[in-house]
């Protein structure tokens, strides 16, 4: 086993006949398990985010704008390609156009965050003092998944512990290193950097580079997540995810909390009324215990009566949200008699 | 496009010119900018004054840098064209270097024809001022222009130059185009023993030692009979027992 400086690697010996031990008997540990919510699944009353219902209502509501999808970006500047198409060949190509953007708008996985690792395996009082530095010794073998990895560290005081999930991420990134990921994360995710970032307007791009960045159930991936889905809903910028994978975790998030009210104006504003029923039954899937609820199970209600029946009893803006409905309606109204 | 630029300079050297127009020299045939206030030969006169330190000028933008772009003095120099246009390098033939000069600055003295960024000493290379950085990278392809080619600073100043822009970009003040990572899809879960909780070794929890002979044991009374007969010469008269 050779040890170098502050890292190691170990040649197949010692960590690696764990790692054979326990995948040898797959059954007990369910490698191929479905993240933490998988045991809840349907015994549980209150839905997921994998729900297929859920992720339908979301997909409904994020819109397909097939020009903000595919909007030119910066990169080595080629000449031009220009292609003659029949009304047919458009079509076909509208078409894969719409299925590669249904590719592009899958939305990341929401995960609770997960449990500090902070385990230790031996206490070797021998070693006290024979070292300064600490050892991470890091099980390469290429064909396990990464979170069936053994990473432990040696401290100076001769403990044996399992490495943090930051220790773990950053080993990782640096022997199997992934596009777009750092070793160690960039300045710009933390707090008051992020203050820069929303000034820009740039929550999209900032929302990207911590998907490449982070782990989904890492602390600062979850904590980046929500500073930008508050700063959005404080300034009602919502406009600004439409279209993007990002939008269905910001909705999650916002009726999570109850604070739907922002969302709820804006999109009577823009005339989207399909999107304000699936945001208001989505929210009596996550709360069957309020009012709206109830009464919308009573009566079936449909369209605007829904809303209203909402405004009344869970909103906090109930004025702005009359008024959006009232402009809504008067529109509607001109557009048909016209 | 040798003529198109050559072309465009002439235009822009006769109707660019705003104010009062005066028998002006071009840019680039001009005493370099921030040059006029330092003395040119290199015994001092012995009867000017030094220069009080209270009132620096060339450390007066070192803080600020982003201000001096916004002065007269920078417009009067530079207009709305990027600090680097107009610079020319002077070397043998018609192909230049694959690499500009090492440094600008030897000992305190600069060389003659100094990079666009030496030889004005209000710039700063700072990642605060990102209007000065947004000259020296392409507008459509977001690439940072190449010394030898386009601009023509110092190699010392270029590196500087990309880690400023690295700089800005860490920092969330100039942005490059995000590299698209698609949505993870493996399966997060945490029960595998690498990353769930080991319930420690027993010999832990009892506050036991993790090997037995890390503690001490009376040897047996043999072996300690035998060592002092074979080593009863070289005993001390008290024997400390460890």
């Amino acid at each position: 086993m050779a040890a170098l400086g502050a890292r190691g690697w170990l040649r197949g010996s010692a960590a690696a006949v764990p790692s054979r031990l326990w995948r040898a008997a797959p059954a007990l540990w369910g490698r191929r398990a479905r993240g933490q919510d998988a045991a809840a699944g349907s015994s549980d009353t209150r839905p997921a985010f994998t729900d297929e219902a859920v992720q339908n209502l979301l997909y409904k509501m994020t819109g397909l704008n097939l020009q903000k999808v595919f909007r030119p970006v910066k990169k080595e500047l080629k000449p031009p390609k220009y292609k003659l198409m029949t009304e047919a060949q458009l079509e076909e190509a509208t078409r894969k156009a719409i299925e590669e953007a249904k590719e592009k708008l899958r939305m990341p996985p929401v995960l609770n965050e997960r449990e500090p690792i902070d385990d230790i395996l031996a206490e070797d009082k021998i070693l006290e003092g024979t070292e300064t530095t600490k050892y991470v010794f890091t099980d390469l073998t290429y064909s396990i998944p990464h979170r069936e990895r053994f990473i432990v560290v040696r401290e100076p005081s001769g403990v044996l512990r399992k490495a943090s999930w930051e220790e773990r991420d950053r080993m990782i990134q640096i022997f199997f290193p992934k596009e777009g990921r750092r070793v160690i994360p960039p300045v710009i995710f933390k707090d008051e950097h992020l203050a820069t970032v929303f000034q820009q307007d740039r929550h999209e791009d900032i929302l990207n580079m911590c998907i490449a960045q982070f782990e989904p159930d890492s602390p600062d991936y979850i904590r980046v997540h929500h500073r930008t889905y508050d700063d959005i809903e404080k300034h009602a910028k919502y406009d600004l995810l439409r279209s993007t994978r990002h939008f269905g975790g910001m909705v999650w998030y916002l009726v999570n909390r109850k604070k739907t009210d922002g969302l709820l104006i804006d999109m009577l504003h823009r005339d989207l009324l399909d999107d304000t029923t699936s945001l208001i039954t989505l929210y009596h899937m996550l709360h069957p215990e309020c009012q709206s609820a109830k009464e919308a199970k009573e009566g079936k209600l449909q369209g605007v009566d829904l809303i209203k029946v909402f405004v009344k009893s869970e909103s906090q803006k109930e004025g702005y949200i009359q008024l959006a409905l009232q402009a809504y309606q008067e529109a509607v109204a001109t557009s048909t008699a016209s | 496009m040798a003529l198109a630029r050559s072309v465009a300079l002439l235009r822009w050297a006769a109707g660019g010119l705003r104010g009062p127009v005066r028998a002006r020299r071009p840019l680039w045939a001009q005493v370099a900018p921030g040059a006029l206030a330092r003395p040119r030969s290199t015994e001092a006169a012995p009867d000017v004054p030094a220069e009080p330190p209270a009132f620096d000028a060339a450390a007066r933008y070192k803080d600020k840098p982003w201000e001096y772009l916004e002065t007269e003095e920078y417009q009067a120099t530079y207009g709305d064209k990027p600090v680097w246009f107009g610079y020319r390098r002077n070397h043998k033939g018609s192909v230049p270097p694959q690499k500009t000069r090492k440094t600008c600055l030897r000992k305190g003295k600069s060389v003659g024809n100094p990079c666009p960024i030496c030889r004005d000493r209000n710039l700063f290379l700072d990642f605060r001022n990102v209007k000065l950085l947004d000259q020296f990278i392409c507008p459509h392809s977001g690439v940072v222009y190449h010394p030898t080619i386009t601009t023509g600073v110092c190699m010392k100043q270029h590196k500087l130059l990309t880690k400023a822009i690295e700089k800005a970009r860490d920092h969330g003040l100039l942005w490059l185009q995000v590299p698209y990572v698609e949505a993870p899809r493996d399966d997060y879960g945490t029960r595998h023993p690498a990353v769930s909780k080991t319930p420690p070794a027993p010999e832990l929890l009892r506050g036991a030692s993790w090997y037995p002979w890390y503690d001490w044991h009376q040897p047996p009374a043999a072996a300690v009979a035998r060592l002092r007969r074979i080593y009863k010469a070289y005993l001390k008269e008290d024997g400390p027992p460890a």
